[in-house]
């Protein structure tokens, strides 16, 4: 497209949220302009080959390692979150553990992939339970919207597994991929466990270890054909698209997958109309400006820089007939803040939320195979829902095929304790790592957490990036309701490793460093999930809520904003599929209007 | 027509088509890593596709009431191997050579100098040829393009005399549906008919040679030919080159970053025993692989997946060979034999099968 189209919508950030919008708007005929605050580089073939490269030198293993920030759009990197000096002005009480991807791609490049749905109560937890606040929408409003997200972004599940807590499917319906196969360790678990009972409050709950819904290519059903490696080329040599049509079991989702067989928003955005697309990356979004009288946004400013090290850049603004933002929960509300749009509701930055998360370890009386497959491909969510939730929080176990590897930094630092705590060498060293390192076990307990005023995202003018933009000012507690949640997730845990004979290792003081929060006599260490949501809330009042439940803005109705920050509660699933699902459905409404 | 030569013609087809393989597995592996990544592209692209014309010519086969052997001397391909027109390849490390060879396999109007048997890669490597099966089973030598349009020709005989359905008897449930196949480099047809059997012989000659006159197969790729002619001249191909030699921009080949393998290697010429150990090891892989690809190919096609596992060890273990010299040579490397391990017998052990599904 021409440098001067004019533009019916323009989107900013390139994440799931942009690039399922922007291929949904070209292929209806919009015209639609891309502004990505970071490189483009994961979307050519060599480039996502480079970050592949970048991870396998980095000496860190963690969610950022194969995706380095450019200067002028600055990322949180878990990292930082011991010292408190990264990009988040981090002003606690506790401090806030997650972290995304400022590049075209977004946070799905470092993603696991899970794919899970919300329950139907997650919607309605205040009529309910009492607690947090109602969806304006409700799981049959979605559901529709659901299906859709699944074969956008390419889910690999079996409906005969995920048809419980109230989640239905249409008759004859099932995912557009056959599940990942369950790992060795998953048949193992689910030998000691399924069917034992737990009680939490007054009702009983019997486990299951479950598959879960993944974003990663498998067996396709039907006519669907999983989509591979991003390779845009015009020269008829598009190469690496046929890697990445199966999950081959690599054990490195997160942060890269080296195949892309894992979905990334980067595919989505190749599928867009291209005649009808302009992608401008590393281009930051600064402002958006707004006519006083009509409230109406009338242009986005941004900044383009031309070297991902240097603060030099030109402003510009972009027009169109509609504004997507897109950019991220904590930057949606940034960029709001930073207009001067903190709206009526003062709303805008509030209730910001995440999945904080345990990790319990342990040693398995037989092997599980650790270290095969993908990170995981199951888990336990029969505590998902229940009356409970009156009273705290529920939460969701994922289990590992990776071993410690998550906590302790296992099979490299297990070598190194053998050596130095207990001076073995030779081949005493090999039986007992061999002995050892395939007993390996570790859950993820992800606990919900709810909206709370005092959890929010706000900008401050002394803490500014390179190209004066605000940094997040990020304030963050757990309150008693997630605390209690996670002692009950404690009491669970311990009861499954008791049943299945897996010996717990949980030692925080073996683990590397994680936050930590006292409730009621217990010490909980907790990671984040990455799962930022609630910082522009949805609602059915401009008095209560930023967007409608169209994720339309109350006081600029040519403005849409998008992403998990539209969430009111989240539940315990991960996600990324509901705001796919709820970005397809402002998709259809924005095309009604602007194409019709 | 005679339905037991038709079964011949099509056995031949999925015999030359796994005889690719191997060659441009040997040239793949020997890049370092760290270089060649064009190259590397360009080949695994090709080579996924002669997998696929091995199991579209196995579906025709099994539409027919044929049954694909991959395994056993008389089918697992031997180096230096002699294609029907006189055409010899050999397992050469990457270098230009082996392009030569590959642009002549793809295409038979490649104007193409046979090397030179004093040539000192292959000097004293090629003490016999080993011809395909297709140069016993054709009428008349000629090339493959000709062979497919034989077995063709033969197909629509055979379906005029007998009829569709008494050709085409073979259980529709023992095709190799892409519920099964690794889904790279193309979809599998699934064979009942004349007119799938001929599309699925339509794409193995159309993705390979192609139509000389144009670059690109019906799908807008790239033919075989094409993609290594961007290797001879290290150079991309642009849309308006019209089939002549390329004229983009240069795609970083380079023949030195090579491991030098030995041509035509066998498991006999090593004589250091963990050397040796390495090559047996591997060749009891590609064994397996063959077991496991005729498993899939006869009404088991579940053991196409674990033909995966199969096909990274293979990789991985002939890797080990690769980087290894040879302490007797000084200069050359090892490399995989693709032998096999003459272990012939009933398919592969169902124990292989746990763990999956």
């Amino acid at each position: 497209m021409n440098d001067d189209a004019d533009y019916d919508v323009v989107i900013v950030g390139a994440g799931v949220n942009g690039a399922l919008s922007a291929k949904r708007l070209t292929r209806a005929g919009l015209r639609v302009l891309v502004l990505e605050a970071g490189p483009d580089t994961a979307w050519t073939f060599d480039g996502y080959t480079r970050h592949v490269s970048h991870f396998y030198a980095n000496s860190t293993k963690n969610a950022e390692s194969a995706w380095p920030p450019a200067a002028n759009a600055p990322q949180p990197d878990t990292a930082d979150v011991r010292s408190g000096d990264g990009y988040f002005v981090q002003q606690g009480p506790n401090p806030f553990a997650s972290s995304y991807t400022r590049l075209l791609g977004g946070s799905t490049l470092h993603w696991l992939g899970v794919s899970l749905r919300m329950l139907p109560e997650d919607f309605e937890l205040r009529t309910r339970y009492g607690v947090g606040r109602d969806w304006p929408l409700g799981y049959a409003d979605l559901e529709p919207y659901y299906r859709q997200a699944e074969r956008e972004i390419g889910v690999s599940a079996d409906v005969a597994d995920q048809a419980h807590l109230g989640i239905d499917f249409p008759e004859g319906y099932d995912y557009p991929m056959r599940r990942i196969p369950p790992s060795y360790s998953d048949r193992v678990l689910a030998a000691a466990i399924d069917g034992m009972e737990v009680a939490l409050g007054e009702e009983q709950f019997a486990l299951q270890v479950r598959n879960y819904p993944a974003a990663r290519n498998s067996m396709p059903r039907g006519d669907y054909q999983p989509v591979g490696a991003v390779d845009e080329r015009t020269d008829g040599q598009a190469l690496a698209r046929d890697l990445g049509q199966r999950c081959a079991g690599n054990t490195a989702c997160t942060p890269i997958c080296p195949i892309q067989a894992k979905y990334n928003a980067g595919k989505s955005l190749a599928q867009a109309e291209n005649r009808n697309l302009r992608v401008i990356p590393q281009a930051v979004a600064s402002r958006i400006l707004v006519d006083p009288v009509s409230g109406m946004v009338r242009g986005v400013e941004y900044q383009r820089y031309e070297h991902p090290g240097s603060p030099r850049h030109t402003v510009h603004t972009a027009t169109a007939r509609a504004y997507v933002l897109a950019a991220h929960a904590v930057e949606n509300a940034k960029l709001l803040l930073a207009s001067g749009l903190s709206g009526g509701s003062g709303q805008v930055g509030k209730g910001l939320m995440d999945h904080p998360a345990l990790y319990a370890w342990g040693l398995s009386p037989t092997s599980v195979g650790a270290f095969r497959g993908p990170l995981s491909t199951a888990g336990i969510d029969d505590l998902r829902g229940g009356s409970f939730r009156a009273s705290h929080a529920a939460f969701r176990f994922d289990i590992g095929n990776d071993g410690w590897r998550a906590t302790t930094g296992a099979p490299d630092s297990s070598v190194a304790s053998a050596v130095t705590g207990h001076q073995l060498f030779g081949p005493r060293l090999r039986t007992h790592l061999e002995e050892s390192l395939p007993r390996q076990v570790r859950f993820s307990v992800a606990v919900e957490q709810l909206p709370s005023a005092a959890n929010n995202v706000s900008i401050d003018p002394r803490y500014v990036d390179p190209l004066g933009n605000p940094r997040p000012v990020i304030n963050y507690h757990l309150d008693d309701y997630t605390l209690a949640g996670m002692a009950a997730a404690t009491d669970v845990y311990r009861q499954v490793f008791r049943r299945a004979g897996i010996e717990d290792r949980s030692d925080p003081e073996e683990a590397s460093w994680m936050p930590s929060v006292s409730y009621d006599g217990s010490v909980f260490h907790y990671h984040g999930m990455g799962h930022f949501a609630g910082t522009h809330v949805m609602g059915s009042s401009a008095e209560t809520s930023v967007v409608d439940a169209d994720q339309r803005s109350w006081e600029h109705r040519n403005l849409f904003v998008l992403g998990s920050g539209s969430f009111p509660t989240m539940g315990t699933s991960n996600p990324t599929l509901t705001m796919a699902a709820l970005t397809l459905r402002t998709s259809e409404r924005l095309i009604k209007e602007l194409a019709g | 027509m005679n339905v037991t030569r038709l079964k011949d013609l099509l056995q031949a087809a999925v015999e030359l088509e796994l005889s690719t393989i191997p060659p441009y597995l040997c040239a793949l592996y020997s890049l370092r890593p760290g270089s060649n990544d064009e190259a590397a592209a360009i080949i695994r692209s090709v080579v996924v596709e002669e997998m696929l014309h091995m199991v579209l010519a196995a579906n025709v086969l099994t539409a027919i009431g044929g049954t694909p052997r991959l395994t056993g001397t008389d089918h697992v391909p031997r180096y230096p191997h002699e294609l029907p027109d006189g055409v010899v390849i050999d397992l050469l490390p990457f270098c230009p050579q082996a392009v030569e060879a590959f642009l002549k396999v793809e295409n038979p109007q490649h104007d193409h100098q046979a090397m030179d048997p004093e040539h000192p890669l292959i000097v004293g490597r090629r003490p016999e040829k080993h011809p395909a099966g297709a140069t016993a089973v054709m009428s008349r030598p000629a090339t493959i393009g000709a062979f497919y349009a034989e077995i063709s020709e033969a197909l629509e005989q055979a379906a005029k005399e007998l009829g569709e359905p008494a050709l085409f008897c073979g259980d529709p449930a023992r095709q190799v549906t892409r519920q099964y196949y690794y889904a790279s480099g193309g979809m599998p047809d699934v064979v009942t008919d004349l007119a799938s059997a001929q599309a699925a012989l339509d794409e193995i000659v159309d993705q390979g040679e192609g139509d000389p006159s144009s670059m690109f197969d019906a799908d807008g790729n790239l033919a075989h030919y094409f993609r290594f002619q961007q290797l001879k001249y290290n150079r991309s191909y642009r849309r308006s080159d019209n089939a002549g030699p390329p004229s983009g921009p240069p795609i970083g080949v380079d023949f030195d970053a090579v491991y030098p393998m030995i041509a035509n290697p066998r498991g006999a010429d090593y004589t250091d025993p963990e050397l040796r150990a390495a090559s047996d090891t591997a060749n009891r892989t590609w064994s397996d692989l063959l077991r496991q690809l005729e498993a899939g190919f006869n009404g088991r096609p579940e053991m196409l997946l674990t033909a995966v596992p199969t096909m990274f060890r293979l990789r991985d273990q002939s890797l080990v060979l690769l980087a290894n010299p040879l302490p007797s040579d000084g200069r050359r490397h090892a490399g995989p034999t693709f032998e096999w391990d003459g272990v012939d017998g009933p398919d592969p052990e169902p124990d292989q099968m746990k763990g999956l599904q």
